[in-house]
Formats: C-alpha cells, sequence, structure tokens
C-alpha cells in the first residue's frame, strides 16, 4: 500500500477551491461597487472592519475559551489527557496546544487560536467520560487537524468581507431610518438604498458560501484525523456516540453552549431543520460515509 | 506546509527522519567520560500502529526481520503495547553501536514500507547517576532530548534536562523548542 494514495480528496479540493474562488469573485464585485458609488468613508470603513477581524483574529482563543466557559487545565490537573494529546502533537508535528475542559455533560470539543503556536483544544468532561479513550483519540485528532489547517486564520479571511456586508446593512438601515444620503441625481434611487441592497445580497451569498467552506474545512479535519490516529474508525463511532449521546440529553444542557456551535466537532442543534445548506457541518451520516471510504483506501473496510 | 495546502486543509503527516540517529554514538564519550552516563544496554521504538490489516502484515514482516538481524548482533528483542495503545520494540543489547543500528533499521523498514509517519519516538535509556537518563530522538524531530522523569507520577527533572541540554549541544542534534520536548512516562525502557 502507497501512503500518498490517501491523504488527499481530489474532489473536495475542487469544491474547497470553487466555494473560495465564489467568495473571493463575490467579494471584488462587492468591493467594486461600493468603491463606484462610496468613494468617501469607505477607507474609514474599511480600517474599522479591518481592526475587527483583527482584534477577533487575535482573541479568538480567550473569546472562545471564555464562552464556553472552559478552564485551562495544566499538565498535573488532567495528566492522561496531557500525555494524549502530547503523543498525537508529536505524530502530526505540531506545537502541543493548550488544554481546557468544559464543564458539561455534552460530550464534545472545539480547536481555536489564530496559529498552532496559539492554538487552545478545549473537550467538555462528557466526552472524556462517556467515550472511550481511543475514541477521544480521534477527536483530538479532529480538533488538532483544525489547528494544522489553520482553519481560524482561513475562517477569518473568508469572513472578513461578509462582516463589512454585515456592518453597511446596519449603516444603510440607519441611513434611510434617518432619511440620510443625498441623490446622485434626482432620478436614481438614493445611494443608501443601493448599498443597503448589495450589502444585503453579499452578506446573503457569503453567509452560505462561507457555510460551504465550514463544512469542507471539517470534512478535511475528518480526514487529517484519520492520518493522525491511522483507525478512522475510531472516529466513525466516536461521532456515532456523540450525536447519539446528544439526542438523548435534555436541550436545556445543550443551549447552554449552543453559541459555540460553529467551533464543535458535532453542533449542538442536531434537531433543528436548519437546510444543509445553512449549517457549519456535514450531516453526520455523510461524514461516517467519507470516513469509510477513507477506512477503505487505507486498506481497511468498516 | 504550501500556501494551497493550508487553502485546501489538507495537511499531510511529517514523515519520519533517522539520518541523525547516529550522532549518539558519537556522543557517548562525552556522555560517559564527562556526564557519567553509561548506556543501560536498552532501547525502544515507539510507533501508532494503523487498524489497517497491510500495517499488520508488515509489522509482522518487520518483526521476522529483526529476529534474524538480532541473531546476528546477539541483541534481545522484544514488543509490547502501552497503555496509549501505541505499540513498543524494545531492544537489549550490552552495546549501544548495535542498540542504534537496529533502532535505525526499524525506522528505515517501516519507511520503506510507506509507514515512515507512524514513527513517534525512540528511547535510549543511560545509568549511572541517582536517577536514570533517557535521551529521546524524535522522528519528526530529527533530534534528540533528554527526560528524566522523577519517579513521582509525571513529573520530570527539568532542571536536570536543561543541564543535560547544555552540555550535550554541542555534539547531538538537541531539539531547540522546549514545548516539543515529548516525556514518555511509563516507557518499557
Amino acid at each position: 500500500m502507497k501512503r500518498s494514495a490517501f491523504g488527499r480528496d481530489a474532489g473536495l479540493s475542487v469544491r474547497m477551491l470553487l466555494t473560495s474562488g465564489l467568495l473571493g469573485l463575490l467579494y471584488v464585485v462587492f468591493a467594486v461597487v461600493l468603491f463606484s458609488i462610496l468613494n468617501v468613508g469607505l477607507v474609514a470603513m474599511l480600517v474599522i472592519v479591518g481592526g475587527l477581524a483583527l482584534f477577533q483574529y487575535f482573541t479568538s482563543d480567550k473569546l472562545a475559551l471564555a464562552s464556553a466557559r472552559a478552564k485551562v487545565v495544566s499538565a498535573e490537573e488532567a495528566p492522561e489527557l496531557h500525555a494524549m494529546v502530547e503523543r498525537l502533537c508529536a505524530l502530526a508535528d505540531l506545537p502541543k496546544p493548550r488544554l481546557a475542559i468544559i464543564d458539561t455533560d455534552v460530550p464534545n470539543a472545539f480547536a481555536t487560536g489564530r496559529s498552532p503556536k496559539h492554538a487552545a483544544v478545549a473537550v467538555t468532561r462528557g466526552l472524556w467520560e462517556r467515550l472511550e479513550r481511543r475514541e477521544v483519540e480521534g477527536v483530538i485528532a479532529h480538533e488538532l487537524s483544525h489547528v494544522g489547517n489553520r482553519d481560524v486564520l482561513v475562517m477569518t479571511l473568508a469572513s472578513f468581507f461578509a462582516m463589512l456586508a454585515g456592518v453597511l446593512v446596519r449603516f444603510g438601515m440607519y441611513g434611510g431610518l434617518l432619511g440620510g444620503g443625498r441623490n446622485r441625481d434626482s432620478n436614481g434611487p438614493p445611494i443608501w438604498l443601493i448599498v443597503l441592497v448589495v450589502s444585503i445580497v453579499t452578506y446573503a451569498i457569503s453567509f452560505v458560501l462561507i457555510r460551504a467552506l465550514s463544512r469542507y474545512r471539517e470534512f478535511a479535519a475528518d480526514r487529517g484525523a484519520a492520518l493522525i490516529t491511522g483507525a478512522p474508525e475510531n472516529l466513525m463511532s466516536a461521532l456515532q456516540k456523540i450525536t447519539g449521546e446528544m439526542a438523548r440529553i435534555p436541550q436545556r444542557d445543550l443551549r447552554q453552549v449552543e453559541s459555540m456551535n460553529a467551533f464543535f466537532i458535532v453542533p449542538t442543534n442536531i434537531r433543528s431543520r436548519a437546510a444543509g445548506l445553512l449549517q457549519t457541518h456535514p450531516p453526520t451520516e455523510k461524514r461516517l460515509a467519507a470516513l469509510a471510504e477513507i477506512a477503505r483506501e487505507m486498506g481497511r473496510p468498516v | 506546509m504550501g500556501l494551497r495546502d493550508l487553502l485546501l486543509g489538507r495537511r499531510k503527516l511529517k514523515e519520519a527522519s533517522t539520518d541523525q540517529l547516529f550522532a549518539l554514538s558519537t556522543a557517548r564519550v562525552t556522555l560517559e567520560t564527562e556526564l557519567g552516563l553509561r548506556p543501560a544496554g536498552r532501547a525502544g521504538i515507539c510507533f501508532k500502529p494503523l487498524s489497517a490489516g497491510e500495517f499488520a502484515r508488515a509489522a509482522g514482516e518487520l518483526a521476522e526481520l529483526l529476529t534474524v538481524a538480532a541473531r546476528d548482533s546477539d541483541s534481545r528483542v522484544t514488543q509490547s503495547t502501552d497503555e496509549h495503545g501505541f505499540q513498543w520494540i524494545v531492544v537489549d543489547d550490552p552495546e549501544l553501536e548495535d542498540l542504534i543500528t537496529t533502532v535505525h533499521l526499524v525506522g528505515t523498514d517501516l519507511a520503506a514500507r510507506g509507514f515512515g509517519a507512524q514513527l513517534l519516538a525512540a528511547v535510549f535509556r543511560f545509568e549511572g547517576r541517582e536517577r536514570p537518563v533517557y535521551w529521546i530522538y524524535g522522528y519528526k524531530r530529527a533530534a534528540f532530548w533528554p527526560f528524566v522523569p522523577t519517579g513521582r507520577g509525571q513529573e520530570r527533572d527539568n532542571a536536570e534536562e536543561l543541564k543535560l541540554k547544555a552540555q550535550l549541544e554541542g555534539e547531538l542534534p538537541v531539539e531547540q523548542d522546549l514545548t516539543r520536548w515529548l516525556g514518555l512516562f511509563g516507557a518499557p525502557v
């Protein structure tokens, strides 16, 4: 068997390129339209949104850990978890991230941080208690793959202009409410209306594209986890357990962590009826099918 | 990692490098005469087994190869699995040279079969001080680092390790990034 036979998925790469390409095209159109009608004031706005994005980028780890109420644990407090992560990091040739535990019974995990050196991986108490060690290993390898693939950087870049569009939507609405914005000529629609419509359209399309990109990154991280652990079946059973356990636990407990959905290995709102296009994660069945395919490539049908 | 791999999220596992292993035999004199550390005649290779059947076959063939090699150099080879599910090949031989050669053989053999990325570390045990000193070779880092467990839980003697790093730096490729100094507590070495 040639190891190079797995580790890449041509179809997934094409879809990811296509999505980022569409997103880039959309942003260019958006920027051109804005510049042609709003040549004054736009630079200031770009600076503000750029500042916001940078702030988000540099504080992502602290924000995410704080909003999930994750407590960073030392090697003395959680020796087994530390030992497991150290070994996986050595295999993946990544520096060891900070480790945090979230005190909830819901089994889940997330990774955050702008670079491998500033990364943090958080697991819930439920994950550690309800899953077997080799399954936890699969989950942590998935999170380490997010770190190695620099997903926080990629997603921050991908959502930069969406943030600008979002800001402009609010701005345009205020403009409309206050009756501000002067017409270029008496016949055309007011500038604020054009900006509002363009921003809303950009925001809506980029939202769908960003979510698609997020789902592709999940597939990529699943693949990375299979590579690091060498055992896709462990992540498969972990995903099944996490999804199954979450369905059994009362929703009240889930809502505590709901704001963290995009980060988690499996989002907690699995019962929501949102269309697939708007989800941050692919459906578990699709992830299982992709992992089974990787297992087959690796010479182990499951 | 290239920009394309970053955009596509397909970071690959780094292959193992066995190039720097023999540096340990050069450093042996300094270890023994200046630091009072003599080889304990035992070394171990730690790797993550794949669940694929192909890997089991490769590991089996490797074991056979090792048995033959061991017969030639009068060393003893044993295999075990640790609590983390990693596999160990432990080599007993009074000669440090033979230990290094066997460890190198395992590395190159697994790499030749396409499983080099599964190699985690090689561990060489040294004695002569109050506590055993381990030199760990990281296959992904192509460098050594010292590991001195105190024996109390998962505690290591960092002061001693840093001293060893300073003393051996000239002769041994020592890992400079301290965060990569993986500790292997409970290693069967």
